[in-house]
């Protein structure tokens, strides 16, 4: 019996096959490029508080080291203190002139009162030392007020942690001298670490706030996981260039070969293997493992 | 998806699978060759590059399949 097909046939036949299944599987493989939604450009990021001292002054004593874990409350360091005695004191003596002008000042307006009432006295002068009395009790409390920022500024003097967390970047010395405000060295809150993924904007959509998501560290083994917590809805527009408060000014090149720009995607850590430390900065590949959707 | 770490320069998975790829290309061809399955083949280039495609797709699938 002769072959249905002849020889030649199925060698055209077997070729056309194989080409129609590699332009699919092609077609395939660049969809899934375009869309799916996982990118090897995202970052470790974790919030961090500038710490600064609230007084100008001489740092006197250190009492942490660089990298070290602090709680909340914890004293960082210690700015010398004499100074804001003194002042304190200053606050303190003024204080009591104060309060025994105010009382001298009370029993002249009480005694001449008397004497108002009685015919003795003009009602000027009763009026006048009864205005003297107000304006020492005022300028009593202006002192009462001095005494407790003196006070504050004593308690300032020692600076303490705000939030749990890491020292980073620490370079202070006894004797360094810190200015009011102006932030010495970092305290990373240990309780915020998050990833952000820098994602394509061909890929958002596919992209929803909740999905799950695996991070991968760059050189750690295991894997960490998260949820899409939200998406970033800003990113600056690099075809601009505005002044403030004038005309839009559209940058008059466009270029033939362009790229997706990339939106991020703020993922929040739900699960960190033991072992693995985090550190702010660190790169991460994030991919999203939400199995339901098709891409 | 995992990023290959080639003496510390961090590459694209892709570039990795298309290299392996090749290298199944290569030994299927050998297999295909003793098999004497290219009597059935009419083109012999474009039928390479054709398994070539398929292979790197089934390779990227696997690897993107969730019981990974």
């Amino acid at each position: 019996m002769k072959l249905a097909f002849s020889p030649a046939l199925i060698r055209k036949l077997v070729t056309v096959f194989l080409v129609f299944l590699a332009v699919f599987s092609g077609y395939l493989l660049w969809h899934i490029d375009r869309t799916s939604p996982w990118t090897r450009d995202g970052r470790v990021r974790a919030d961090w508080v500038s710490v600064a001292p609230d007084v100008d002054g001489l740092v006197s004593e250190i009492d942490v080291k660089d990298n070290q874990v602090v709680r909340r409350g914890d004293i960082l360091f210690r700015i010398d203190s004499r100074r804001f005695r003194i002042a304190l004191s200053a606050a303190q003596a003024t204080l009591l002139a104060r309060y025994a002008a105010m009382r001298e000042a009370e029993h002249d307006a009480r005694r001449y009162e008397r004497l108002r009432q009685s015919g003795n006295a003009s009602a000027e002068k009763a009026e006048n030392l009864r205005a003297r009395a107000m304006e020492d009790k005022a300028l009593y409390q202006k002192a009462l007020a001095d005494l407790t920022r003196a006070q504050l500024d004593l308690n300032r003097s020692v600076v303490r942690a705000k939030v749990n967390g890491y020292i980073t970047n620490f370079h202070l010395k006894p004797g360094d001298f810190v200015k009011r405000g102006q932030g010495v060295f970092a305290l990373v809150d240990s309780d915020s670490y998050y990833v952000d993924g820098y994602f394509e904007e061909t890929k958002l959509p596919s992209i929803r706030i909740g999905d799950r998501m695996e991070v991968r560290l760059m050189g750690v083994s295991p894997s960490l996981w998260g949820r899409v917590e939200t998406i970033s809805r800003a990113i600056s527009d690099q075809e601009r260039h505005d002044l403030p408060g004038t005309v839009p000014r559209v940058n008059p090149t466009f270029s033939w070969v362009r790229l997706a720009q990339r939106v991020p995607v703020r993922i929040r850590l739900e699960s960190v293997p033991q072992g693995v430390t985090l550190v702010a900065g660190q790169t991460a590949t994030v991919i999203d493992r939400t199995p339901h959707r098709t891409r | 998806m995992k990023e290959t770490d080639f003496f510390g320069v961090f590459l694209s998975p892709f570039l990795f699978w298309s290299l392996a790829s090749f290298a199944i290309l290569w030994c299927l061809r050998l297999v295909l060759s003793w098999t004497g399955f290219y009597r059935y083949v009419w083109h012999r280039s474009l039928f390479d590059i054709s398994l070539y495609v398929v292979i790197l797709t089934l390779l990227v699938f696997y690897e993107r399949s969730p019981t990974r």
